[in-house]
Parts: structure tokens; sequence; C-alpha cells
């Protein structure tokens, strides 16, 4: 083995354990070491620091007083000032909340009213960084040009991506980098990159909602506002200003998470009937180069399918009312064929994505499982997580308008994945390998019936809903990794040490209705046979599973 | 604690103390990225610093930063005798008022980039980086979660570290620990 192995990671644990590690970068006459330790330390600093005991103040003034004590120091006061305007602010935030009552569904209403009168808006995007002290850094300026179509032109003018721009046209998604001089070519859909700020996504959100109250109004970049305060379902509130004359939203604060918040804000923003075609035609600037790592071929027809991936694609005997069929395309290399569907406003988009099976389907494990013509299909709603044909396993960060239906039948693996509901996408999926989706709630609820009931404390589990929503014990939100670590517990109830005496590809996920789980073990060492677990505290893809009962092994 | 109304100079140290101790102690913490030694340094920074923010050479409102540099200057120190070579850097050669340091603490880019760097790693690699350093699980429990044997996470975790390394260097976010200023 080689040595430096250990070393590093005898200095990953002392961090983790909050220890001073016995070598560090400054110590090691390694070059290796040093660098390796470095990047721990930077890898480490994504994390949120471990702040001290709430002791550790006091100990700190004691200890400077008694270094200080016999030095004569004469001191003004010079903080007390700091200390009333503070306190006036924290009254006036008291008093907007005493003053205005609750009451906002006539202000929803409206918000949708006027973005449905919007067919484009061009505007400039201000993103603030605050921290837990109240210092506020500007991140980033972007111009942003966006249609009720999906497509987008955005232009950075300050901040990291300063000067790049990313155009999705519906047919084509790029970014021009010119510090780079090339052209960076992505997947039209489904697209994990929209901007920040988008007013159809916040009136959306908006609508959704758990409770929207309107608390205050203020003057922002010279407009009237009223502050709204959002709770979305499974998340932290946030506030977002409504113009009083359009009724858009032109600023949102985040909650503080993670001792930072982020401001956005309109400083400009105006209406228009499009954005103009020059900016949404794809150009490539005289000697950039085109990167493209998934270019995709455009082709006419099944038989030119044939031709370049190999196989016949199925289409659907027949779409929903309303769809039409936009272009079919194929990724010459990996083999694969995207069909791609929308309605005439473009408002609902889908794709089916075929290619051939390459491995045993497995589902994501948070995706409810349902079924057709007897193979397990991967229902993602919202979509969270690509796998499959899609390709990287990359987790999309927060809920996505997406949702997506993936499984294999002879030979092949199938997805259907849309910006549409599951109804329209179940059409899909029936009308493409004729047969009938069947949902995971229709069939599976009957047999949740554990013969052993596992006894839990609910506010034992909120507790721990709360450690998982902070980033700890992220195994909890993984049905696999919950019923892995109560199977091992259960064959070393004295602890587990080393490797889980139950190996993760001895479980098989036969059952997820999102609220309910089942999962079977079928190692030769396991008492059980059966584990039920259920999403007692949230049902959504940040939701953490329990265990509440099994069947032992017979 | 009714005697500290009569104390002025006990009260300026705990009002000092316990308004910045929290930015001080975090950037602090950013270089040294464990608890023990960022309680260590922060105490060994405000005992080396008390005496100007109490005569008066510091504005107020620039506390933050000349605490920022007392303390990079005691981890400078601390580094240098850890190395055994170089001058100790005398406190009082710092001009206080004009003294900013740059702070990566605060830095999105920084994070942006480190993050980035992740995810150029492969799955396996990124899987063992984000369990043993992001989640803190220990190598055993990494093994479990992963199906494999310690050794094979060792084996990954440095890997993973080698090819993340040479990302972040030609990124300039890793550089010399002669000199720490950044």
């Amino acid at each position: 083995m080689n040595p430096h192995e250990k070393i590093v990671s005898d200095f990953i644990d002392q961090l983790n354990k909050e220890k001073k590690p016995k070598e560090d970068e400054y110590t090691t006459d390694s070059d290796e070491l040093k660098e390796l330790f470095q990047t721990v330390k930077l890898v480490k600093s994504l994390k949120e620091p471990a702040m001290p005991g709430e002791d550790f103040p006091v100990k700190l003034v004691k200890a400077v007083e008694e270094q200080v004590s016999r030095k004569q120091t004469v001191k003004t006061r010079k903080w007390a000032w700091m200390a009333s305007i503070v306190g006036i602010a924290a009254m006036f935030a008291l008093m907007i909340n005493i003053l205005f009552t609750p009451g906002s569904s006539n202000i929803v209403k409206a918000m949708e009213e006027a973005y449905q009168m919007i067919n484009a808006y061009h505007g400039t995007i201000e993103i603030v960084e605050t921290n837990e002290d109240g210092e506020s850094v500007t991140q980033a300026k972007l111009e942003v040009w966006a249609n009720k179509d999906g497509n987008y032109y955005i232009k950075g003018i300050q901040g990291p991506n300063k000067d790049y721009i990313t155009v999705n046209n519906g047919e084509k998604k790029w970014q021009l980098q010119p510090d780079k001089k090339q052209v960076q070519i992505f997947p039209t859909f489904p697209d994990n990159y929209s901007f920040i700020f988008d007013l159809g996504n916040e009136v959306n959100d908006v609508k959704n909602a758990l409770s929207v109250k309107e608390i205050g109004e203020e003057k922002i970049v010279g407009r009237k506002t009223t502050v709204l305060e959002v709770t979305p379902k499974g998340g932290s509130s946030y506030h977002l200003w409504i113009d009083q004359e359009t009724k858009l939203p032109l600023k949102k604060q985040s909650a503080m998470q993670h001792a930072i918040q982020y401001t956005v804000t309109y400083t400009k923003i105006d209406f228009s009937n499009s954005i103009p075609n020059e900016l949404l035609s794809y150009q490539v600037p005289r000697d950039y180069a085109v990167i493209d790592n998934n270019p995709e071929q455009v082709v006419n027809n099944l038989e030119e399918v044939q031709k370049t991936a190999g196989f016949t694609p199925t289409s659907p005997k027949t779409i929903p009312d309303g769809y039409i069929q936009e272009r079919i395309a194929v990724l010459p290399e990996q083999k694969i064929v995207k069909m791609f569907y929308s309605t005439k406003d473009r408002s609902k988009k889908v794709m089916i994505v075929q290619g051939k099976s390459t491995g045993k389907f497995k589902p994501v494990p948070n995706a409810t499982l349902g079924k057709i013509n007897k193979h397990p299909v991967e229902i993602q709603a919202p979509f969270y997580e690509e796998a499959g044909l899609l390709g990287g396993g990359i987790p999309y960060s927060g809920t996505t308008k997406i949702n997506s239906l993936r499984w294999q039948q002879d030979g092949l693996e199938y997805v259907v994945v849309g910006q549409a509901s599951l109804e329209d996408l179940t059409v899909f999926v029936e009308n493409v390998v004729d047969g009938q989706l069947e949902m995971p709630s229709q069939n599976e609820q009957s047999s949740f019936k554990p013969k052993v009931e596992v006894p839990y404390d609910l506010s034992v589990e909120e507790n721990d809903q709360k450690n998982a929503d902070a980033g700890s014990s992220p195994w909890k939100l993984d049905p696999l990794f919950t019923t892995q670590v109560f199977v091992s517990l259960k064959m070393s109830p004295e602890g587990i040490t080393g490797e889980y005496p139950v190996s993760i590809e001895d479980l098989k996920l036969i059952q997820n209705t999102g609220k309910t789980a089942v999962v079977e073990v079928t190692g030769d060492q396991s008492p059980i046979k059966r584990v039920y677990l259920k999403r007692l505290i949230r049902q959504d893809a940040t939701g953490i599973w329990t265990v509440v009962g099994y069947d032992p092994m017979e | 604690m009714p005697d500290r109304k009569k104390d002025g100079k006990k009260e300026s140290i705990e009002e000092i103390c316990y308004g910045t101790w929290k930015s001080i102690y975090q950037y602090i913490y950013y270089k040294v990225q464990n608890r023990e030694e960022a309680e260590d340094i922060t105490q060994e920074t405000y005992v080396k610093a008390i005496s100007y923010l109490q005569n008066g050479s510091v504005n107020p409102d620039k506390y933050i930063g000349f605490l920022k540099t007392v303390a990079l200057n005691v981890m400078r120190d601390l580094w240098r005798k850890k190395k055994r070579r170089g001058p100790v850097v005398d406190i009082d050669t710092y001009i206080p008022k004009e003294n900013a340091v740059e702070d990566h603490s605060e830095n999105s880019t920084d994070r942006l980039m480190i993050e980035h760097a992740l995810t150029q790693l492969n799955e396996e690699q990124r899987t063992v980086i984000e369990l043993r350093i992001l989640k803190g699980f220990s190598v055993a429990e990494t093994a479990g979660l992963m199906n494999k044997k310690e050794g094979t996470i060792r084996v990954i975790q440095h890997r993973a570290l080698k090819n993340l390394a040479n990302i972040l260097k030609s990124n300039n976010l890793m550089g010399g620990t002669t000199d720490e200023s950044t």
C-alpha cells in the first residue's frame, strides 16, 4: 500500500473530528502530501465551519482580559450607537409585521393574470450574497431576455460568467465563452440550467406555495412594491417583492441558509412581444472552436434513424391531443434516438429517448416504481436524477417542472421525459410499447403489511429530518441505505464495525410509491426477508425514510 | 455581572469580542479546517490585537479587517515555527488602518471552482470524496455504504485527491505554503 494513502486518510479523520492534524502541509516534507492536504482542506471548505461551543465567547473574553489586565488603557465606547440603530430597525420590522394583515389570494391571481398578458421580457438581474453578519457582496449581474416558450438569452455583465452568453432557442442551446474562444453546445432538453429568477417560474412557485402572506410595502428601484412571504411545500420561506403596477416579481430574497442569503433583483425590466431574432440565432464567431460532447444529428425519417443508430425505434401509435412531432435526432456514437414533441404554444414539451439496454435495469432509489407489460418503470415526478440513457446521474438542484418515466423492454431502454403532466406522459408511454401503465398507488398499497411492526418516535424522526435538511445522515434519504443500516444492526446489534454484514447488492427495491417503500433482502445471512419503510415527515425527494416494519426470513 | 458597568475596560473587551468573534473564527477556520486549531488561533489573535483596538488605532468599522490581518499573521508565525525558518513577524510593523486581507472564506467563485472540480472526477471518486470529506463518514462507513473494502476506499480517495489537486492547481486555487496570503 502506498503510505501516503494512510497518511491522507488519517489527516481527513482528524479534520472530521475537528482536531488538529498530527501532520499538515506545513510540517510535511513531501510535496505530494502538501498538495493533498491542501486539497482536502479546500474540499472541506465547501462545508459550513464547525462552530465552537456556546461558552466560547465567554472563554475568549476571559483569556484576553487576563492577558491585558496589567496594562492601563483608556478607552472610549464606540459601539452604543450601533446597538441603538439595531434596536430601531428591529422595532420597525416588528411594526411592519403587525400592521399588514394576511390576505393574499388576490395578489396571486393578479400575478397569474399579469404573466399571461406578457410574451417576452428583457431585464437586468443583480444577485447579491449576504453573510450572517449582514455583509453583502454583489455576486453577478446578468442581462436577460426570456419568453414564455422557455427560450432565453443571458449575458453575464459582472461576476464569474462575465461576457459569457448562454442561449436556448428551443432547438439548440449554446454558450459563447469569449475568454476561451469557444462555443459550448448543450442538450436543449431537459435543460437543467435555466436562469435564476425566471418570472414564469416565480409566478408558478407562488401559485403552488403552501402559504403566501403579504407582509408590507416597500419602494425598490423606484417602484412601489408589495412584499410577500412565500412558504413553499417542504422548504424555507422566502420574500418576494411584487411591482404594484405590473403585478410581477421584482426582487426575491432567500432565507438565510448555511449562513448565506441571496437577494436577486430586476434592477431594470421591460416587456415586449418577442426576443429579437438575432439574439436567438446560432452563429459561431470567427476563430471560435465548437465544443459538442454529445452531438445530436437531426434526421428526417425512420429510415435515416435505422442507418445512423442501427435500429428502428418505435413511434407512438397516437399522441395526446394538442401535441405535434417536432423533430427526430440521433446521438450517433451512443446509438440513441430522441423524438421531440410539443404543443403548438410550446408550453409543453416531451422527449422520447430509445437506445439498446446496456445492463440490468436499476431504477434510481428515490423514484416511485410502476409497471408496464410486467416490466418495472422508474417514475420521477418531478424529475430529480438523470440515470440510464439520460446519463450522468446528476441530481437536479431544487424541484424541476419535468417528469420522467424510464423502463426496459425487449432489449431496449426507453425514457419518456417532459415538461408535461404525468397523464400526458402516460399516453406517450402506453402508445410507444402498447401496454397499460400501472401506477404504484393502484396496485401496491395492499401489499404493505409487515409481519413485525417497528415502533418509532415521531419527534425523533422530525429531528432526523431537520438534520438531513442540514446535510447530516444523507443515507436516510435513500430507502436502500436505510434498509442496509437497519438489517445490519439487526445482524450485529452491538454495532457495525468494518463492512456492513449485508451488501447493498443484496437489497432490491420492489415497491416505492413515494410515501411507502418495500425492500427485499436476498443475502444468505440475513434474518430479514422484507423491510417496510415510510416517509413519515415529508413525502418528496427531500424526505427521510423510516423503517416501520419487516418480515422475518421463514 | 454587576461589576461590568463600573469597569469600562472589561466591557469594551467583551463588546469587541462579542461583536466580531464569529467572522474572525470563520476566517481562521477556513484556513485550518478544524475547530481545535481555529479556537486556539482566534484566542491568540485577540490577545495580540486588543490593545490596538482599544487605543483607537483602528476605526470601529475596520475592526474585522484588522483582526483578519492579525489572524493571518498569527497563522503565518505558526506556520513559520512549524517550518523552523523565517523570522517571526512583528505585529507593530503593520499599519492597522491600511490593512485589508483577501478573504477567501467568503469567495463564492472559489466555491464554484472547487465544486466544478469535483464534477470532473469520475462518479466513484466523487462519491468517496463526498462521503469522506463533505459528509464526514469514516473509511469503514464509506466502505460499507459503497460496498467496497476499506483499502479500496483509501486507494480511490488518494487517486481522487491527486486528480483534484491537479485540477485546482490549474485553476490557481493552490499555491505554496511559505507565504499563506491565500
